[in-house]
């Protein structure tokens, strides 16, 4: 199982000191963030992609190249990249190069942003959201997939003999996830391609996170890609902590109290009681967390957001520190007891390579004429004479 | 068993609006078939703080979510909001406007509104048959408007034979429409949409 954070890449006032970071000061917190995730030992670091203030992350494979760059391990993805206002060709370019930089270390989460305006910007539609999601990714695949391509849609010129450079690396794409907050089309999406589903789990009940990954796991199986329990699935959550619990709650309510998602809305204890976010010790952030399996089954990948609502850079790292030290050790170790031995891992570079030779290899096989192939019984009772 | 919720955004206690859906839903009853209707009340003052969070942030508090879950599964639903300045109260408005849209679909109403003077008694039709109508619920022709004066005086105003009109002509379209299943979900539409485009197009590089 994977462990990681993601981003929203906000530009917040710090509520208790007033202070509103500069956009630069918050992309270089960023890098430290992500620095900071691969030393305490975390396997994924995400980033969101938004196109106006008050967030900075607009170009996502600029900043993980930046952060590939000074990292060895770690996992680099979006948290999403907009497969509705983004050219498809150039998301494969994008992520082609990122990949060859990193040596595979990347992938991808497919989703629409928050916010509609962001589709006259880049010159699109959002009355066609859902036919642009489906021919953008349907474009998408076959520039990956296919060395040559010839395609024609409805919302992009038509391409003719078009090759992707660089091509993939290995010629294996990047997984994708697709991620939904509330919307069962893109469960629908994901299961269709057998691709992994990514649930935000964060504004709303777990009965809301609940229904969509069992559409997503179940239509993963109608479609014929495995068990709805082989299904890809991650989820999102949101955690505040001190070693002391109350110490937690006190230190996180004026940030939670001016958040502009959540702000002057509900009140901390209520979102807590009725939401995932979990404000509290590190324990008790290990028990809630272990808990998400109940509603969702035995999942892949567990991102966490921490870098939001103004928490000052040195409270993140503090966080990341608990976080890596206290909680995603016993998390690895409690989430691994039980797991059925037919649940996959979320796919990597490595284990996406390895399956393309090995069907290859099968492929190579049954290829070659039975006359051809070595008789292994014969030899093989050869051997015992 | 017929449930009716009834809905009554009333701000005080005691309210003249709480007392105009109190005596309809006793006339409704009365009409019906004895032990044969429950009539939950969903009284918004309750839910003040609850529909602000939600209107704001889109959390939806489980009592909320409880008064939703009773609405959209109910036969019939009787409205009752205070006018306020040439139109439904704002609470009233707050909670259909959080209501998941499918909820009334196809839902027999009686509306009905209090107010100061009975110069405001067609916030019903201008006001509240429309937003109605726009939810796709059915409202019923007689809606029962109450003034102050209605409540005072020696009960001779009418109003007690205007409810028992509107009970009666609410109970004849609730019968006509007989009893009714919760609507699926919102997201259908785009959820089909998505099957339907993705019919379409051939798999990807999935070989399973």
């Amino acid at each position: 199982m994977q462990f990681g954070i993601f981003t929203v890449g906000d530009i917040t006032r710090d509520p208790t000191t007033l202070k509103t970071p500069s956009e630069h000061e918050r992309i270089k917190a960023t890098v430290a963030i992500a620095k900071k995730a691969e030393e305490v030992g975390l396997d994924v670091f995400a980033t969101g992609e938004h196109h106006n203030p008050p967030f900075v992350p607009s170009s996502p494979t600029t900043l993980l190249a930046y952060i590939a760059a000074q990292t060895e391990r770690l996992l680099l993805s979006t948290s999403t990249t907009l497969i509705t206002t983004n050219d498809p060709v150039k998301i494969a370019e994008d992520f082609s190069v990122l990949q060859h930089l990193c040596d595979g270390r990347t992938d991808v989460m497919l989703g629409r942003g928050n916010t509609g305006p962001v589709y006259p910007w880049f010159g699109k539609d959002i009355r066609a959201a859902i036919p642009l999601t489906v021919e953008n990714y349907q474009l998408l695949r076959s520039v990956w997939d296919d060395e040559v391509v010839n395609w024609s849609g409805k919302f992009r010129a038509a391409l003719q003999g078009f090759t992707l450079a660089p091509r993939p690396l290995d010629d294996v794409p990047p997984f994708v996830w697709h991620a939904s907050i509330r919307s069962p089309e893109i469960a629908e999406l994901a299961g269709y391609f057998g691709d992994g589903f990514f649930a935000n789990h964060i504004f709303w009940p777990p009965s809301h996170t609940q229904q969509q990954v069992e559409l997503y796991r179940q239509r993963f199986s109608d479609y014929g890609h495995g068990t709805p329990q082989q299904a890809i699935v991650g989820l999102g959550g949101q955690v505040f902590m001190r070693p002391n619990s109350q110490d937690a709650v006190r230190e996180f309510r004026p940030y939670f109290n001016e958040a502009p998602v959540y702000g002057h809305g509900p009140s901390l204890e209520e979102f807590t009681r009725e939401t995932p976010l979990t404000v509290g010790s590190p324990q008790e952030v290990i028990e809630r967390t272990l808990g998400f399996r109940d509603y969702v089954g035995d999942y892949q990948r567990q991102l966490f957001l921490l870098d939001h609502a103004g928490l000052p850079l040195k409270t993140v790292l503090e966080q990341l520190d608990l976080l890596g030290e206290e909680v995603v050790p016993v998390l690895r170790e409690e989430f691994a007891k039980g797991r059925p031995a037919d649940v996959p891992d979320a796919p990597t570079h490595a284990s996406l390579v390895a399956a393309k030779e090995a069907k290859e290899a099968k492929e190579a096989a049954d290829a070659t004429p039975a006359a051809e192939k070595p008789d292994t019984a014969t030899t093989s009772e050869g051997d015992q004479a | 068993m017929t449930t009716i919720a009834v809905v009554t955004a009333g701000l005080r206690e005691p309210s003249s609006t709480r007392l105009l859906a109190d005596r309809l839903a006793e006339a409704v009853r009365k009409d019906l078939p004895a032990g044969s209707v429950e009539l939950p009340m969903i009284d918004l003052r309750l839910y003040g703080k609850a529909l602000m969070d939600a209107t704001l942030t889109g959390f939806i508090s489980p009592e909320l979510q409880a008064a939703f879950d009773t609405l959209t599964s109910a036969d019939g639903l009787i409205a009752v909001t205070p006018a306020f300045n040439a139109s439904y109260s704002g609470l009233f408005k707050l909670f259909f406007d959080v209501l998941p849209l499918p909820s009334l679909d196809g839902m027999p109403v009686l509306i009905a509104a209090t107010g100061g003077t009975e110069r405001h008694s067609l916030v019903l039709e201008h006001s509240l048959r429309p937003m109605f109508s726009y939810l796709h619920a059915i409202v019923a022709p007689t809606a029962v408007y109450a003034a102050t004066g209605d409540f005072g005086g020696d009960g001779n105003s009418g109003l007690s034979s205007r409810i028992d009109r509107a009970a009666e002509g609410f109970v004849r379209l609730l019968t006509a429409c007989g009893p009714r299943s919760a609507p699926a979900p919102s997201g259908g539409d785009e959820l089909d949409q998505m099957r339907a485009l993705l019919g379409g197009i051939p798999k990807g590089n999935n070989p399973n």
